[in-house]
Protein backbone atom coordinates (compact mmCIF):
# COMPACT_ATOMS: atom_id res chain seq x y z
CA UNK A 1 0.00 0.00 0.00
CA UNK A 2 1.28 3.49 -0.73
CA UNK A 3 0.19 7.05 0.06
CA UNK A 4 1.33 10.55 -0.82
CA UNK A 5 2.73 12.11 2.32
CA UNK A 6 2.95 15.86 2.51
CA UNK A 7 5.89 17.09 4.50
CA UNK A 8 7.40 20.47 5.28
CA UNK A 9 10.02 20.13 2.57
CA UNK A 10 7.33 19.64 -0.07
CA UNK A 11 5.36 22.63 1.20
CA UNK A 12 8.47 24.80 1.19
CA UNK A 13 9.33 23.69 -2.30
CA UNK A 14 5.85 24.64 -3.49
CA UNK A 15 5.98 28.00 -1.74
CA UNK A 16 9.31 28.73 -3.43
CA UNK A 17 7.24 29.16 -6.58
CA UNK A 18 5.39 32.10 -5.05
CA UNK A 19 7.39 35.23 -5.71
CA UNK A 20 7.13 38.73 -4.35
CA UNK A 21 7.04 40.52 -7.72
CA UNK A 22 8.51 43.76 -6.39
CA UNK A 23 11.56 42.08 -4.89
CA UNK A 24 11.79 39.32 -7.48
CA UNK A 25 12.31 36.63 -4.85
CA UNK A 26 10.17 33.83 -3.48
CA UNK A 27 8.38 34.11 -0.15
CA UNK A 28 10.41 31.33 1.46
CA UNK A 29 13.83 32.81 0.74
CA UNK A 30 12.52 36.23 1.72
CA UNK A 31 11.79 34.76 5.15
CA UNK A 32 8.11 35.61 4.99
CA UNK A 33 6.91 32.15 6.02
CA UNK A 34 6.88 31.91 9.80
CA UNK A 35 5.35 28.51 10.33
CA UNK A 36 3.71 25.57 8.61
CA UNK A 37 1.33 23.14 10.27
CA UNK A 38 0.16 20.07 8.41
CA UNK A 39 -2.89 18.27 9.70
CA UNK A 40 -4.13 15.50 7.44
CA UNK A 41 -5.33 17.20 4.27
CA UNK A 42 -5.16 20.67 5.74
CA UNK A 43 -2.20 23.06 5.81
CA UNK A 44 -1.98 26.17 7.95
CA UNK A 45 0.67 28.74 7.11
CA UNK A 46 1.58 31.73 9.24
CA UNK A 47 3.34 34.39 7.22
CA UNK A 48 4.23 38.05 7.16
CA UNK A 49 5.12 40.68 4.58
CA UNK A 50 8.12 42.95 4.32
CA UNK A 51 6.06 45.97 5.39
CA UNK A 52 2.54 46.44 6.75
CA UNK A 53 1.65 48.75 3.84
CA UNK A 54 2.80 46.22 1.25
CA UNK A 55 0.68 46.72 -1.88
CA UNK A 56 1.03 43.03 -2.68
CA UNK A 57 -0.77 42.13 0.52
CA UNK A 58 -3.79 40.43 -1.00
CA UNK A 59 -2.05 38.85 -3.99
CA UNK A 60 0.72 37.25 -1.94
CA UNK A 61 -1.61 35.74 0.66
CA UNK A 62 -3.86 34.39 -2.06
CA UNK A 63 -0.84 33.17 -4.00
CA UNK A 64 0.41 31.14 -1.05
CA UNK A 65 -3.05 29.66 -0.64
CA UNK A 66 -3.29 28.86 -4.36
CA UNK A 67 0.08 27.13 -4.29
CA UNK A 68 -0.88 25.00 -1.29
CA UNK A 69 -4.21 24.01 -2.83
CA UNK A 70 -2.33 22.94 -5.95
CA UNK A 71 -0.79 20.07 -4.01
CA UNK A 72 -2.41 16.65 -4.30
CA UNK A 73 -4.04 15.53 -1.08
CA UNK A 74 -4.57 19.08 0.16
CA UNK A 75 -8.20 20.10 0.51
CA UNK A 76 -7.86 23.07 2.79
CA UNK A 77 -5.25 25.78 3.19
CA UNK A 78 -5.33 28.60 5.71
CA UNK A 79 -3.00 31.57 5.51
CA UNK A 80 -2.67 33.73 8.57
CA UNK A 81 -0.93 37.06 8.08
CA UNK A 82 0.87 38.40 11.13
CA UNK A 83 2.90 41.54 11.81
CA UNK A 84 4.59 40.31 14.94
CA UNK A 85 7.39 39.53 14.99
CA UNK A 86 8.03 42.20 12.37
CA UNK A 87 9.95 41.05 9.31
CA UNK A 88 13.53 42.15 8.96
CA UNK A 89 16.17 41.28 6.37
CA UNK A 90 18.01 38.96 8.77
CA UNK A 91 15.15 36.54 8.18
CA UNK A 92 16.12 36.13 4.52
CA UNK A 93 18.09 33.16 3.33
CA UNK A 94 21.45 33.62 1.64
CA UNK A 95 19.75 32.89 -1.68
CA UNK A 96 17.14 35.56 -0.93
CA UNK A 97 19.76 38.14 -0.10
CA UNK A 98 21.62 37.40 -3.31
CA UNK A 99 18.45 37.59 -5.40
CA UNK A 100 17.38 40.93 -3.95
CA UNK A 101 20.77 42.55 -3.48
CA UNK A 102 20.10 42.97 0.21
CA UNK A 103 23.06 43.41 2.52
CA UNK A 104 22.78 43.08 6.26
CA UNK B 1 -0.47 16.94 13.23
CA UNK B 2 2.97 18.31 12.59
CA UNK B 3 4.01 21.88 12.80
CA UNK B 4 7.11 23.74 11.72
CA UNK B 5 8.09 27.23 12.76
CA UNK B 6 11.03 28.86 11.09
CA UNK B 7 12.38 31.79 9.25
CA UNK B 8 14.27 30.40 6.33
CA UNK B 9 17.91 29.60 7.09
CA UNK B 10 17.93 32.23 9.83
CA UNK B 11 15.27 30.16 11.51
CA UNK B 12 13.82 31.42 14.75
CA UNK B 13 10.70 29.90 16.28
CA UNK B 14 7.86 32.29 16.98
CA UNK B 15 6.10 30.20 19.61
CA UNK B 16 4.74 32.35 22.38
CA UNK B 17 4.65 35.49 20.25
CA UNK B 18 1.33 37.23 19.96
CA UNK B 19 0.07 37.11 16.42
CA UNK B 20 -1.26 40.44 15.18
CA UNK B 21 -3.32 39.27 12.27
CA UNK B 22 -5.05 41.13 9.54
CA UNK B 23 -7.44 39.98 6.90
CA UNK B 24 -6.45 40.81 3.33
CA UNK B 25 -9.99 42.07 2.79
CA UNK B 26 -9.34 44.94 5.24
CA UNK B 27 -6.57 46.35 3.07
CA UNK B 28 -7.57 46.48 -0.55
CA UNK B 29 -6.42 48.78 -3.32
CA UNK B 30 -9.10 50.01 -5.72
CA UNK B 31 -9.46 48.64 -9.25
CA UNK B 32 -6.32 49.27 -11.30
CA UNK B 33 -8.36 50.97 -14.02
CA UNK B 34 -9.14 53.88 -11.68
CA UNK B 35 -5.55 55.07 -11.13
CA UNK B 36 -4.52 54.09 -14.68
CA UNK B 37 -7.12 56.39 -16.26
CA UNK B 38 -5.80 59.31 -14.20
CA UNK B 39 -2.19 58.43 -15.05
CA UNK B 40 -2.76 58.06 -18.80
CA UNK B 41 -4.70 61.36 -18.83
CA UNK B 42 -1.77 62.95 -17.04
CA UNK B 43 0.78 61.65 -19.54
CA UNK B 44 -1.31 62.91 -22.46
CA UNK B 45 -1.51 66.34 -20.80
CA UNK B 46 2.26 66.41 -20.29
CA UNK B 47 2.84 65.58 -23.95
CA UNK B 48 0.42 68.35 -24.92
CA UNK B 49 2.19 70.83 -22.62
CA UNK B 50 5.67 69.99 -23.94
CA UNK B 51 4.24 70.18 -27.49
CA UNK B 52 2.89 73.69 -26.75
CA UNK B 53 6.30 74.78 -25.46
CA UNK B 54 8.02 73.32 -28.52
CA UNK B 55 5.66 75.32 -30.73
CA UNK B 56 5.82 78.49 -28.61
CA UNK B 57 9.19 78.66 -26.80
CA UNK B 58 8.61 82.37 -26.26
CA UNK B 59 6.13 81.43 -23.52
CA UNK B 60 9.01 80.52 -21.24
CA UNK B 61 11.54 82.94 -22.70
CA UNK B 62 9.43 85.95 -21.75
CA UNK B 63 7.67 87.12 -18.59
CA UNK B 64 4.99 84.73 -17.43
CA UNK B 65 1.88 86.80 -16.84
CA UNK B 66 0.01 86.22 -20.08
CA UNK B 67 -2.94 84.06 -21.08
CA UNK B 68 -1.00 81.35 -22.92
CA UNK B 69 1.53 80.84 -20.15
CA UNK B 70 -1.31 80.58 -17.65
CA UNK B 71 -3.10 78.08 -19.94
CA UNK B 72 0.01 75.89 -20.30
CA UNK B 73 0.73 76.18 -16.58
CA UNK B 74 -2.76 74.88 -15.79
CA UNK B 75 -2.30 72.13 -18.37
CA UNK B 76 0.82 71.04 -16.48
CA UNK B 77 -0.52 71.62 -12.98
CA UNK B 78 -4.04 70.25 -13.39
CA UNK B 79 -3.71 68.03 -16.47
CA UNK B 80 -0.37 66.40 -15.71
CA UNK B 81 0.45 66.74 -12.03
CA UNK B 82 -2.99 66.72 -10.40
CA UNK B 83 -4.23 63.89 -12.62
CA UNK B 84 -1.31 61.64 -11.78
CA UNK B 85 -1.14 62.57 -8.11
CA UNK B 86 -4.87 62.09 -7.58
CA UNK B 87 -4.81 58.72 -9.36
CA UNK B 88 -1.80 57.68 -7.31
CA UNK B 89 -3.41 58.85 -4.07
CA UNK B 90 -6.46 56.66 -4.77
CA UNK B 91 -4.09 53.72 -5.24
CA UNK B 92 -1.42 54.39 -2.64
CA UNK B 93 -3.26 55.84 0.32
CA UNK B 94 -5.34 52.73 1.01
CA UNK B 95 -2.36 50.36 0.80
CA UNK B 96 0.24 52.60 2.42
CA UNK B 97 -2.07 53.50 5.29
CA UNK B 98 -3.49 49.98 5.62
CA UNK B 99 -7.11 50.70 4.89
CA UNK B 100 -9.42 50.74 1.87
CA UNK B 101 -10.77 53.52 -0.30
CA UNK B 102 -14.07 54.95 0.93
CA UNK B 103 -15.74 54.94 -2.50
CA UNK B 104 -14.45 53.94 -5.90
CA UNK B 105 -17.64 55.24 -7.51
CA UNK B 106 -17.00 58.76 -6.19
CA UNK B 107 -13.45 58.53 -7.51
CA UNK B 108 -14.76 57.70 -10.99
CA UNK B 109 -17.14 60.65 -10.83
CA UNK B 110 -14.25 62.85 -9.80
CA UNK B 111 -12.32 61.72 -12.84
CA UNK B 112 -15.13 62.92 -15.12
CA UNK B 113 -15.38 66.31 -13.35
CA UNK B 114 -11.59 66.63 -13.33
CA UNK B 115 -11.11 66.01 -17.05
CA UNK B 116 -13.96 68.28 -18.12
CA UNK B 117 -12.88 70.92 -15.61
CA UNK B 118 -9.19 71.12 -16.42
CA UNK B 119 -9.61 70.78 -20.20
CA UNK B 120 -12.22 73.55 -20.17
CA UNK B 121 -10.07 75.76 -17.97
CA UNK B 122 -7.04 75.40 -20.23
CA UNK B 123 -9.17 76.29 -23.26
CA UNK B 124 -10.79 79.24 -21.44
CA UNK B 125 -7.43 80.57 -20.26
CA UNK B 126 -6.02 80.30 -23.78
CA UNK B 127 -8.81 82.56 -25.12
CA UNK B 128 -8.77 84.61 -21.88
CA UNK B 129 -12.44 84.12 -21.10
CA UNK B 130 -12.40 84.41 -17.32
CA UNK B 131 -16.11 83.71 -16.99
CA UNK B 132 -15.61 80.33 -18.65
CA UNK B 133 -12.57 79.79 -16.45
CA UNK B 134 -14.89 80.27 -13.49
CA UNK B 135 -17.47 77.88 -14.93
CA UNK B 136 -15.00 75.11 -15.75
CA UNK B 137 -13.13 75.87 -12.53
CA UNK B 138 -16.37 75.20 -10.66
CA UNK B 139 -16.67 71.84 -12.43
CA UNK B 140 -13.09 71.05 -11.42
CA UNK B 141 -13.86 72.23 -7.87
CA UNK B 142 -16.77 69.78 -7.62
CA UNK B 143 -14.31 67.03 -8.56
CA UNK B 144 -11.78 68.23 -6.00
CA UNK B 145 -14.56 68.32 -3.40
CA UNK B 146 -15.34 64.67 -4.16
CA UNK B 147 -11.63 63.83 -3.96
CA UNK B 148 -11.21 65.58 -0.60
CA UNK B 149 -14.35 63.95 0.81
CA UNK B 150 -13.37 60.49 -0.46
CA UNK B 151 -9.80 60.57 0.79
CA UNK B 152 -10.90 62.31 4.00
CA UNK B 153 -13.34 59.48 4.74
CA UNK B 154 -10.61 56.99 3.85
CA UNK B 155 -8.27 58.66 6.34
CA UNK B 156 -10.90 58.29 9.07
CA UNK B 157 -10.49 54.52 8.72
CA UNK B 158 -6.72 54.51 9.09
CA UNK B 159 -5.93 52.10 11.92
CA UNK B 160 -2.54 53.54 12.82
CA UNK B 161 -2.18 57.28 12.28
CA UNK B 162 1.32 58.20 11.15
CA UNK B 163 3.35 60.95 9.51
CA UNK B 164 2.16 60.02 5.99
CA UNK B 165 -1.49 60.22 7.08
CA UNK B 166 -0.81 63.65 8.62
CA UNK B 167 0.72 64.88 5.37
CA UNK B 168 -2.17 63.55 3.28
CA UNK B 169 -4.68 65.24 5.60
CA UNK B 170 -2.78 68.55 5.38
CA UNK B 171 -2.56 68.25 1.58
CA UNK B 172 -6.35 67.88 1.39
CA UNK B 173 -6.74 71.14 3.28
CA UNK B 174 -4.27 73.01 1.07
CA UNK B 175 -5.74 71.76 -2.23
CA UNK B 176 -9.17 72.89 -1.06
CA UNK B 177 -7.82 76.34 -0.22
CA UNK B 178 -5.89 76.51 -3.49
CA UNK B 179 -8.99 75.74 -5.55
CA UNK B 180 -11.01 78.25 -3.55
CA UNK B 181 -8.46 81.03 -4.06
CA UNK B 182 -8.27 80.16 -7.77
CA UNK B 183 -12.05 80.53 -8.09
CA UNK B 184 -11.92 83.79 -6.14
CA UNK B 185 -9.22 85.15 -8.45
CA UNK B 186 -11.23 84.29 -11.56
CA UNK B 187 -14.36 85.79 -9.93
CA UNK B 188 -12.33 88.94 -9.27
CA UNK B 189 -11.55 89.33 -12.95
CA UNK B 190 -15.17 89.18 -14.12
CA UNK B 191 -17.76 91.94 -14.36
CA UNK B 192 -21.25 91.63 -12.92
CA UNK B 193 -23.46 93.93 -14.97
CA UNK B 194 -26.49 91.71 -14.36
CA UNK B 195 -26.29 92.51 -10.62
CA UNK B 196 -28.09 95.79 -11.36
CA UNK B 197 -31.15 93.97 -12.72
CA UNK B 198 -31.13 90.77 -10.63
CA UNK B 199 -32.41 91.23 -7.07
CA UNK B 200 -30.29 89.42 -4.44
CA UNK B 201 -33.42 87.68 -3.14
CA UNK B 202 -33.54 85.32 -6.17
CA UNK B 203 -31.14 82.33 -6.27
CA UNK B 204 -29.32 83.57 -9.40
CA UNK B 205 -29.29 87.09 -8.08
CA UNK B 206 -27.85 85.95 -4.77
CA UNK B 207 -25.09 84.12 -6.65
CA UNK B 208 -24.28 87.14 -8.83
CA UNK B 209 -24.27 89.54 -5.87
CA UNK B 210 -22.15 87.09 -3.88
CA UNK B 211 -19.63 86.83 -6.72
CA UNK B 212 -19.55 90.61 -7.02
CA UNK B 213 -18.75 90.88 -3.30
CA UNK B 214 -15.97 88.32 -3.73
CA UNK B 215 -14.65 90.26 -6.73
CA UNK B 216 -14.66 93.44 -4.67
CA UNK B 217 -12.74 91.67 -1.87
CA UNK B 218 -10.20 90.12 -4.27
CA UNK B 219 -9.72 93.53 -5.91
CA UNK B 220 -7.97 94.70 -2.73
CA UNK B 221 -4.99 92.51 -3.54
CA UNK B 222 -2.40 92.85 -6.26
CA UNK B 223 -3.38 90.47 -9.11
CA UNK B 224 0.08 88.92 -9.56
CA UNK B 225 0.56 88.52 -5.80
CA UNK B 226 -2.81 86.75 -5.55
CA UNK B 227 -1.85 84.47 -8.44
CA UNK B 228 1.51 83.63 -6.82
CA UNK B 229 -0.15 82.97 -3.44
CA UNK B 230 -2.66 80.64 -5.14
CA UNK B 231 0.16 78.85 -6.99
CA UNK B 232 2.09 78.24 -3.76
CA UNK B 233 -0.94 76.76 -2.03
CA UNK B 234 -1.26 74.16 -4.76
CA UNK B 235 2.39 73.44 -5.49
CA UNK B 236 3.78 73.47 -1.96
CA UNK B 237 0.62 72.58 -0.03
CA UNK B 238 -0.60 69.77 -2.24
CA UNK B 239 2.26 68.55 -4.43
CA UNK B 240 5.26 69.01 -2.14
CA UNK B 241 3.33 68.02 0.99
CA UNK B 242 2.35 64.71 -0.62
CA UNK B 243 5.82 64.10 -2.02
CA UNK B 244 7.36 64.61 1.42
CA UNK B 245 4.71 62.75 3.41
CA UNK B 246 4.16 59.78 1.13
CA UNK B 247 7.87 59.29 0.39
CA UNK B 248 8.50 58.48 4.05
CA UNK B 249 6.47 55.34 3.42
CA UNK B 250 7.36 54.61 -0.20
CA UNK B 251 11.13 55.18 -0.10
CA UNK B 252 11.28 53.02 3.02
CA UNK B 253 9.26 50.31 1.31
CA UNK B 254 11.23 50.31 -1.95
CA UNK B 255 14.66 50.31 -0.29
CA UNK B 256 13.75 47.96 2.58
CA UNK B 257 14.33 50.55 5.24
CA UNK B 258 12.16 52.44 7.72
CA UNK B 259 11.67 55.90 9.14
CA UNK B 260 14.58 56.43 11.50
CA UNK B 261 13.23 59.27 13.59
CA UNK B 262 9.42 59.68 13.52
CA UNK B 263 9.65 62.92 15.53
CA UNK B 264 11.97 64.44 12.91
CA UNK B 265 9.56 63.34 10.16
CA UNK B 266 6.60 64.96 11.94
CA UNK B 267 8.62 68.17 12.40
CA UNK B 268 9.24 68.35 8.67
CA UNK B 269 5.48 68.22 8.00
CA UNK B 270 4.68 70.69 10.79
CA UNK B 271 7.25 73.21 9.56
CA UNK B 272 6.04 72.83 5.99
CA UNK B 273 2.51 73.68 7.13
CA UNK B 274 3.58 76.64 9.27
CA UNK B 275 5.85 77.99 6.55
CA UNK B 276 3.22 77.67 3.84
CA UNK B 277 0.53 79.40 5.91
CA UNK B 278 2.95 82.30 6.43
CA UNK B 279 4.13 82.36 2.82
CA UNK B 280 0.56 82.42 1.52
CA UNK B 281 -0.45 85.42 3.63
CA UNK B 282 2.80 87.36 3.19
CA UNK B 283 2.82 86.86 -0.61
CA UNK B 284 -0.83 87.89 -0.80
CA UNK B 285 -0.35 91.12 1.12
CA UNK B 286 3.15 91.80 -0.24
CA UNK B 287 4.81 91.64 3.17
CA UNK B 288 8.62 91.48 3.51
CA UNK B 289 8.04 88.73 6.10
CA UNK B 290 7.68 86.25 3.22
CA UNK B 291 11.45 85.77 3.38
CA UNK B 292 11.18 84.58 7.00
CA UNK B 293 8.43 82.11 6.14
CA UNK B 294 10.37 80.92 3.10
CA UNK B 295 13.13 80.10 5.58
CA UNK B 296 10.64 78.08 7.64
CA UNK B 297 9.74 76.03 4.53
CA UNK B 298 13.43 75.53 3.81
CA UNK B 299 13.92 74.39 7.42
CA UNK B 300 11.13 71.85 6.77
CA UNK B 301 12.90 70.62 3.62
CA UNK B 302 16.26 70.39 5.40
CA UNK B 303 14.61 68.32 8.14
CA UNK B 304 13.02 66.17 5.47
CA UNK B 305 16.33 65.73 3.65
CA UNK B 306 18.00 64.80 6.94
CA UNK B 307 15.41 62.09 7.63
CA UNK B 308 15.46 60.86 4.03
CA UNK B 309 19.24 60.52 4.18
CA UNK B 310 18.90 58.55 7.42
CA UNK B 311 16.31 56.24 5.80
CA UNK B 312 18.61 55.67 2.82
CA UNK B 313 21.67 55.06 5.01
CA UNK B 314 19.72 52.39 6.89
CA UNK B 315 18.42 50.71 3.75
CA UNK B 316 18.96 47.01 3.26
CA UNK B 317 18.62 47.09 -0.49
CA UNK B 318 21.88 48.74 -1.42
CA UNK B 319 21.34 49.12 -5.15
CA UNK B 320 19.11 52.07 -6.02
CA UNK B 321 16.86 51.42 -8.99
CA UNK B 322 15.90 54.04 -11.58
CA UNK B 323 12.69 55.00 -9.89
CA UNK B 324 14.60 55.95 -6.74
CA UNK B 325 17.22 57.75 -8.87
CA UNK B 326 14.46 59.83 -10.49
CA UNK B 327 13.07 60.58 -7.07
CA UNK B 328 16.43 61.54 -5.57
CA UNK B 329 17.02 63.85 -8.54
CA UNK B 330 13.79 65.60 -7.58
CA UNK B 331 15.08 65.98 -4.03
CA UNK B 332 18.42 67.35 -5.30
CA UNK B 333 16.49 69.88 -7.41
CA UNK B 334 14.75 70.99 -4.22
CA UNK B 335 18.08 72.52 -3.18
CA UNK B 336 18.18 74.70 -6.32
CA UNK B 337 14.46 75.42 -5.94
CA UNK B 338 15.00 76.57 -2.34
CA UNK B 339 17.86 78.85 -3.40
CA UNK B 340 15.66 80.44 -6.08
CA UNK B 341 12.85 80.83 -3.52
CA UNK B 342 15.18 82.66 -1.14
CA UNK B 343 16.36 85.05 -3.85
CA UNK B 344 12.81 85.78 -5.04
CA UNK B 345 11.47 86.33 -1.53
CA UNK B 346 14.26 88.75 -0.65
CA UNK B 347 12.56 91.94 0.67
CA UNK B 348 12.58 94.76 -1.83
CA UNK B 349 13.84 92.69 -4.75
CA UNK B 350 13.21 94.85 -7.83
CA UNK B 351 11.21 93.38 -10.72
CA UNK B 352 13.69 93.46 -13.59
CA UNK B 353 13.83 91.36 -16.75
CA UNK B 354 16.25 89.02 -14.99
CA UNK B 355 14.12 88.61 -11.85
CA UNK B 356 11.08 88.10 -14.08
CA UNK B 357 12.91 85.28 -15.87
CA UNK B 358 14.09 83.92 -12.52
CA UNK B 359 10.41 83.65 -11.56
CA UNK B 360 9.87 81.61 -14.74
CA UNK B 361 12.83 79.40 -13.83
CA UNK B 362 11.42 79.01 -10.30
CA UNK B 363 8.06 77.83 -11.61
CA UNK B 364 9.65 75.57 -14.23
CA UNK B 365 12.06 74.15 -11.64
CA UNK B 366 9.26 73.42 -9.21
CA UNK B 367 6.72 71.93 -11.62
CA UNK B 368 8.74 70.22 -14.37
CA UNK B 369 11.77 69.64 -12.13
CA UNK B 370 11.00 68.73 -8.54
CA UNK B 371 7.43 67.53 -8.93
CA UNK B 372 7.78 65.90 -12.36
CA UNK B 373 10.96 63.97 -11.49
CA UNK B 374 9.32 62.77 -8.28
CA UNK B 375 6.20 61.70 -10.17
CA UNK B 376 8.12 59.98 -12.98
CA UNK B 377 10.15 58.11 -10.35
CA UNK B 378 7.03 56.92 -8.58
CA UNK B 379 5.30 56.07 -11.88
CA UNK B 380 8.22 53.79 -12.70
CA UNK B 381 6.99 51.76 -9.72
CA UNK B 382 3.25 52.38 -9.81
CA UNK B 383 2.50 51.54 -13.46
CA UNK B 384 4.27 48.15 -13.45
CA UNK B 385 2.58 47.39 -10.15
CA UNK B 386 -0.89 48.24 -11.45
CA UNK B 387 -0.44 46.19 -14.60
CA UNK B 388 1.18 43.31 -12.75
CA UNK B 389 -1.62 43.31 -10.21
CA UNK B 390 -4.27 43.27 -12.93
CA UNK B 391 -2.65 40.62 -15.13
CA UNK B 392 -0.93 38.36 -12.63
CA UNK B 393 -2.37 39.07 -9.17
CA UNK B 394 -4.86 36.21 -9.43
CA UNK B 395 -2.40 33.81 -11.05
CA UNK B 396 0.28 33.93 -8.39
CA UNK B 397 0.69 30.47 -6.87
CA UNK B 398 -1.19 28.92 -9.80
CA UNK B 399 1.17 29.74 -12.64
CA UNK B 400 4.69 31.03 -13.02
CA UNK B 401 4.36 34.81 -13.16
CA UNK B 402 7.01 37.36 -14.14
CA UNK B 403 8.60 39.67 -11.58
CA UNK B 404 7.78 43.36 -11.88
CA UNK B 405 11.22 44.10 -13.30
CA UNK B 406 10.43 41.75 -16.20
CA UNK B 407 7.67 44.11 -17.34
CA UNK B 408 9.88 47.02 -18.34
CA UNK B 409 13.27 47.94 -19.74
CA UNK B 410 15.81 49.55 -17.42
CA UNK B 411 17.65 50.83 -20.53
CA UNK B 412 14.57 52.82 -21.53
CA UNK B 413 14.30 54.09 -17.96
CA UNK B 414 17.92 55.25 -18.11
CA UNK B 415 17.50 56.81 -21.57
CA UNK B 416 14.36 58.61 -20.40
CA UNK B 417 16.12 59.87 -17.30
CA UNK B 418 19.15 61.31 -19.08
CA UNK B 419 17.11 62.87 -21.91
CA UNK B 420 14.68 64.45 -19.51
CA UNK B 421 17.45 65.71 -17.22
CA UNK B 422 19.42 67.17 -20.15
CA UNK B 423 16.28 68.83 -21.52
CA UNK B 424 15.41 70.18 -18.11
CA UNK B 425 18.84 71.78 -17.64
CA UNK B 426 18.88 73.25 -21.16
CA UNK B 427 15.38 74.75 -20.78
CA UNK B 428 16.20 76.10 -17.31
CA UNK B 429 19.32 77.92 -18.50
CA UNK B 430 17.58 79.12 -21.68
CA UNK B 431 14.68 80.59 -19.67
CA UNK B 432 17.09 82.55 -17.49
CA UNK B 433 18.72 84.10 -20.55
CA UNK B 434 15.43 84.51 -22.50
CA UNK B 435 16.76 82.30 -25.28
CA UNK B 436 13.96 80.85 -27.42
CA UNK B 437 16.22 78.50 -29.39
CA UNK B 438 17.53 77.06 -26.13
CA UNK B 439 14.00 76.59 -24.80
CA UNK B 440 12.97 74.80 -28.00
CA UNK B 441 16.08 72.57 -28.01
CA UNK B 442 15.54 71.71 -24.35
CA UNK B 443 11.86 70.96 -24.94
CA UNK B 444 12.84 68.59 -27.77
CA UNK B 445 15.03 66.73 -25.29
CA UNK B 446 12.20 66.72 -22.74
CA UNK B 447 9.91 65.29 -25.42
CA UNK B 448 12.52 62.60 -26.23
CA UNK B 449 12.67 61.70 -22.54
CA UNK B 450 8.90 61.40 -22.47
CA UNK B 451 8.92 59.23 -25.58
CA UNK B 452 11.35 56.81 -23.88
CA UNK B 453 9.19 56.83 -20.78
CA UNK B 454 6.04 56.21 -22.83
CA UNK B 455 7.68 53.39 -24.79
CA UNK B 456 8.28 51.69 -21.47
CA UNK B 457 4.71 52.34 -20.37
CA UNK B 458 3.41 50.89 -23.67
CA UNK B 459 5.58 47.81 -23.19
CA UNK B 460 4.21 47.40 -19.66
CA UNK B 461 0.63 47.82 -20.84
CA UNK B 462 1.01 44.96 -23.36
CA UNK B 463 0.93 42.63 -20.36
CA UNK B 464 -2.73 43.62 -19.89
CA UNK B 465 -3.67 42.01 -23.19
CA UNK B 466 -0.88 39.45 -23.53
CA UNK B 467 0.08 38.16 -20.10
CA UNK B 468 3.22 36.02 -20.01
CA UNK B 469 2.29 33.03 -17.91
CA UNK B 470 4.08 29.71 -17.67
CA UNK B 471 3.00 26.56 -15.88
CA UNK B 472 4.46 25.96 -12.43
CA UNK B 473 6.90 23.14 -11.92
CA UNK B 474 5.00 20.08 -10.76
CA UNK B 475 5.80 19.47 -7.12
CA UNK B 476 3.84 16.76 -5.40
CA UNK B 477 4.24 14.77 -2.19
CA UNK B 478 6.63 11.85 -2.41
CA UNK B 479 5.09 8.39 -2.61
CA UNK B 480 5.76 6.34 0.46
CA UNK B 481 5.09 2.65 0.95
CA UNK B 482 3.35 1.85 4.18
Amino acid sequence: MSCDRIDDATVLEVLRQVIDPELGCNVVDLGLIYSIAISGRKIDVVMTLTTPGCPMHEALCQGVRNALLGLDNVDEAEVQLVWEPAWDPSMMSAAGRTATGVEI
Amino acid sequence: MEALSFKSDAAKPIAGKSAATVSPKEVRPPSVILPLQFIITGLLALFAAVGCLLARPDLLATYHYNQHVIAVTHLVVLGWICSVIMGAVYQLVPVALETKLHSERLANWQFAFHVVGFAGMVWAFSIWDLKQVGHFGSVLAIGVGLFVYNIGRTLLRVPKWNVSATAVAAALGWISLSILTGLFISAGKCTYDSATVLPPTTPVGALVHGLRSIASFVGRFDAISAMHAHAHLGSVGFFLMLIVGVSYKLVSMFTLSEVQNPRRAIWSIALLNIGLAGVFITILVGSPWKFAFALVIIAALVTYGWELAAILRARNRRKLDWSIKYFLTAIALLVVFSAAALILSWPGLPLTTLTGQLENVYGFLGLLGVVTFAILGMLNKIIPFLVWFRSYGREIGRKQVPAMTDLYSTRLQAAGYWSFLAGFIVVGVAILFSNETGVRTGCALLAAGLVFFTMNVASILTHLTRPQLKPLASIQPEKRTL
